[in-house]
């Protein structure tokens, strides 16, 4: 059975095929040469030049695992938020659903309908990985994948204390990784969240934890090492000390010095950005983040843009969500401290253009975007939900590749904001290239997806149709047809298959002997057996769906 | 589905309550159960019911009973399923054929667990786990609770364990404030330190939790004694929250069995944050039993929104579901019932279909969430079983339908 997809314009940046017009041949999931003359074309599709990506990948998005259900469970309103008419609306446009906590159903489908094949939950807390992957098991149409968060569980804590030499650390994280069935290696607010449980409020990068007598910038160091000696492909995904504090991108900057040069990658770097000048002692930073972004080669990041309207914040850093509880909208919060493993805050934002600090965040994000120079090296987010739903994307999108549609937007801020921002004056606009570099071909290969994020021979076959319009929000909103591994699962824009996608893993070796001292250490403290920490493979894949990929070499 | 034990035991998960201890050993040559406490022994030494599946009393085959188990469904305007006493994989499958149906979901537990819920979507909270307790904890505070009626082994694995991280265990100051006929003595240390003990009647849990939530406030109290119980002990116990490293405070919303719960509830998670602004303290909901954790997680990550409570009587048909405890009731409704559930249950009036089906944890392997939330166990098989799982019964069902 072939497929053949005839006259695509190829937007495919990891050959470097800027719009060329070539055929695309599927048989069996995946992307074939040329078949022969003799071979049997059973399927054919005249796209008449319209425009051909890989499909894409979210790289960081919470989709599922504890905060995010927490954050089902105490908003109930949200599901009526579809109906309302939100003020910010005209800044969003009309394919802002403003969806901030959908279904594990809805997450799946709203991505697919976007031609998004796969997105990667970034904060798996190690003890809670089993619901996570329950609730990704739940999540039709797109593959999944997750970064276990380490960092903050006493074990490693005490292992660092301990001044453990680096082989039994980099057994314990790879031993971590094959237990949650993880492909990456998260650090959220390094030491903060142990920190936060010991009373500390604050944690930046040289300071101790107080019990363990260690700094941020000593488990950045161990962390990365780690991850880096045990093959792992993505980076240490690091979520730095002092989210979303005034000042804080001095943390920010002196964090991408912290690994000695071994690649991290900083997510939702706009949280990460803000200065603490002018009346308001607020201000951007965006300029300083970029130029150390362009000069550190190591490191990539993520912005984590906000846009505006409700939304719900949800992260495993509950020492700054505690801070942040007086500013929930609507007034609840939760905050968890979770099993000498993590924690957890999950606190409801309203973001408003009228708002000084909410329209400055929205422009630090896109000053991010427009200075920062490879493509390769930063990808597009809103963590959602955190900055805004996922589904915003082609809302996004356009701010990027269109200046008249962003300045306009930027003239509806509240005006001391735009006093304090440079944007008006960054001309770029990214190109239908530099897109499906962020969203496909860098996103891939910072994961370590070898087969995915491209449109080569050998590769799966997730392929996204648009058609090109001027407006590219429209564009990006409703692909004409969606491939999901060679079947054809969506048609303009409506989902026309189920599928239910796969789960990317990397399995990487440790000694054995790393469990002597985690047995003991379970047998004493935890309340759990060692044995049913891990979760196998067979958990995840069920009834044919979810299969596990092991990346891996 | 039928699958022979041969090893010589086998280490496993209990779902009789929500702390889900999986340190259970069950030996097969001969018949042993080690670490169990009353609840876990009488799941696992339940008797095997050699029970077929009927119809108004009638024995019948499953396809039979399943069979007019949709006539009943496609007759009814408006069917609910309820009980949900299972775990996840019977919980989804449920889901799945409820949709079908449109109909709603209700567990057995909806009236307590309902009161946690209003408490969340209202203020939200600040809770912990039982890691975190079993580790950190200097104060536990039980309000109108002795926990053990519900979770039997929570002093045993979680406050008097011999070795912890950051605390010495023997130290830990227990208080039980509220409630009435309490077992306490699970709250004396090893070593024979007493916990303080200030009871009341449960209606007076309102007063007794605002007045310490207002002192822990700082706000002036004009009361010498509130409800029998004298002011200057509360103040006691709001200091030595004050000074704790780690409080806890737990409650078990099932044994705060009166109107507006929630708002007690509420005044024991405000003090929660109040203390948090300057020291550390954190609350736990404990209690929680067949499944109603993972079944109140699942529907709603499945549907965007936690389930609630439902009037049965308002609908003219129910399905039952009761895998984990036959000796819970049923609620009465004059509508048609559909019984999926327990092989050992019994009826004073025998339902218009009975299917008997696994109980997992025993006849069959499952997956539950612990009460605290976050930490998710696997059940094992622990004896052989040809009965049908839920989900099996669903499929069959869906299978029907189309």
């Amino acid at each position: 059975m072939i497929t053949l997809l005839k006259n695509a314009k190829l937007y495919d940046p990891a050959h470097q095929k800027n719009g060329v017009k070539e055929d695309i041949y599927i048989r069996n999931g995946h992307i074939i040469a040329k078949p022969s003359n003799t071979e049997k074309i059973n399927k054919t599709i005249d796209l008449n030049g319209k425009v051909v990506m890989a499909g894409a990948i979210d790289m960081h998005s919470h989709i599922g695992g504890g905060k995010v259900n927490i954050a089902r469970m105490m908003l109930p309103e949200y599901q009526e938020a579809l109906r309302y008419s939100e003020p910010e609306a005209h800044i969003c446009g009309p394919h802002c659903a403003h969806h901030a906590t959908p279904s594990t159903i809805a997450t799946g489908m709203r991505y697919i309908e976007m031609g998004y094949t796969a997105a990667f939950e970034p904060a798996v807390l190690a003890i809670n990985a089993r619901q996570a992957h329950l609730e990704m098991g739940d999540t039709p149409m797109i593959d999944k994948g997750g970064y276990t968060m380490l960092g903050n569980d006493d074990y490693f804590l005490r292992l660092l204390s301990e001044k453990a030499d680096q082989k039994t650390i980099n057994d314990y994280v790879a031993w971590t990784i094959n237990a949650t069935q993880a492909i990456g290696v998260k650090v959220v607010n390094p030491g903060g969240i142990s920190a936060f449980k010991f009373n500390q409020r604050r944690l930046d990068l040289d300071e101790n934890n107080a019990h363990y007598q260690i700094s941020p910038r000593q488990i950045l160091q161990s962390l990365s090492r780690a991850v880096h000696d045990i093959g792992i492909a993505k980076p240490l995904h690091v979520h730095c000390n002092n989210l979303g504090a005034a000042g804080n991108f001095q943390t920010t900057l002196d964090t991408m010095g912290a690994s000695d040069g071994i690649p991290m990658h900083l997510t939702h770097i706009q949280f990460h950005s803000y200065a603490a000048e002018g009346d308001k002692k607020f201000s951007s930073a965006a300029a300083q983040i970029a130029e150390a972004l362009n000069k550190n080669k190591h490191i990539t990041a993520d912005v984590g843009q906000i846009l505006f309207g409700q939304t719900v914040t949800a992260s495993g850093d509950n020492m700054m969500q505690h801070l942040n509880t007086k500013y929930a909208n609507p007034k609840k919060s939760v905050i968890m401290d979770i099993e000498c493993d993590a924690g957890c805050g999950v606190v409801p934002f309203k973001y408003r253009d009228e708002n000084y600090v909410n329209a400055l965040q929205w422009a630090i994000g896109l000053e991010i975007f427009l200075s920062v120079e490879d493509p390769w090296r930063i990808f597009i987010t809103t963590d959602h939900p955190n900055g805004a739903p996922f589904t915003c994307y082609p809302h996004l999108i356009r701010l990027l590749m269109d200046k008249p549609f962003r300045d306009e937007a930027f003239a509806k801020l509240n005006l001391d904001a735009q006093a304090m921002s440079n944007l008006t004056s960054l001309e770029r606009e990214y190109s239908l290239y530099d897109i499906a570099t962020m969203t496909r071909a860098g996103a891939a290969k910072l994961i370590g997806l070898g087969d995915r994020g491209h449109l080569g021979v050998g590769a799966a076959a997730d392929i996204t149709v648009y058609t090109e319009q001027d407006d590219k929000e429209a564009m990006f909103s409703k692909p004409s047809y969606v491939f999901k591994d060679g079947e054809l699962v969506v048609k303009d824009g409506e989902i026309i298959k189920v599928v239910w996608g796969k789960t990317h893993t990397a399995k990487p070796a440790y000694d054995q002997n790393i469990e002597k001292g985690l047995k003991d250490y379970f047998d004493k403290y935890h309340t759990i057996q060692l044995d049913n920490f891990k979760i196998s493979n067979d958990e995840i894949a069920q009834d044919g769906r979810n299969q596990v990929i092991n990346h891996t070499k | 589905m039928q699958k022979s034990i041969d090893s010589n035991f086998i280490k496993t998960t209990c779902p009789s309550c929500g702390l889900l201890c999986d340190d259970i050993l069950i030996g097969t040559f001969p018949d042993t159960i080690e670490n169990a406490c009353q609840k876990g022994i009488a799941f696992f030494t339940q008797k095997k019911s050699p029970i077929t599946p009927s119809i108004a009393g009638k024995p019948a085959t499953l396809t039979q009973a399943i069979a007019h188990t949709i006539d009943i469904l496609k007759t009814a305007k408006n069917p609910i399923f309820a009980g949900l006493s299972t775990d996840l994989a019977g919980f989804r499958a449920v889901f799945h054929t409820a949709q079908q149906f449109k109909a709603p979901m209700m567990h057995m537990n909806a009236q307590s667990t309902w009161r946690n819920t209003k408490v969340l979507q209202s203020t939200g909270w600040q809770t912990t786990t039982l890691m975190e307790v079993k580790n950190r904890a200097d104060v536990i505070v039980c309000i109108g609770t002795d926990v053990i009626s519900h979770n039997p082994r929570f002093f045993e694995r979680n406050v008097w364990n011999k070795q912890a991280l950051f605390t010495d265990p023997q130290a830990r100051d227990v208080i039980y404030l509220g409630g009435e006929n309490l077992e306490t003595s699970a709250g004396v240390s090893p070593s024979g330190k007493k916990p303080m003990v200030l009871p009341c009647k449960t209606e007076s849990l309102p007063k007794i939790t605002a007045a310490l939530r207002a002192l822990i406030q700082n706000k002036p109290l004009n009361a010498t004694t509130i409800a029998g119980i004298a002011v200057k002990d509360l103040k006691i116990i709001a200091e030595r929250l004050k000074q704790a490293n780690y409080a806890v405070l737990i409650w078990v919303a099932k044994d705060l069995n009166f109107a507006h719960a929630e708002l007690t509830i509420q005044n024991i998670t405000e003090s929660v944050v109040a203390l948090n602004t300057k020291s550390r303290a954190m609350g736990l909901a404990l209690g929680g039993s067949d499944g109603d954790t993972t079944v109140n997680y699942a529907h709603t990550w499945l549907s965007a929104l936690a389930p609630g409570e439902q009037d049965v009587n308002q609908h003219d048909a129910m399905v039952w579901i009761n895998s984990f405890s036959p000796e819970k009731p049923m609620p009465t409704t004059a509508s048609p019932t559909i019984v999926i559930g327990n092989s050992n249950l019994q009826f004073t009036t025998p339902p218009a279909v009975f299917i008997p089906i696994a109980t997992p944890g025993l006849d069959c392997s499952g997956t539950l969430f612990r009460v605290d939330s976050s930490i998710v166990l696997p059940l094992k098989q622990t004896r052989e079983s040809t009965l049908p799982t839920l989900a099996e019964v669903m499929t069959q069902l869906d299978a029907l339908l189309t």
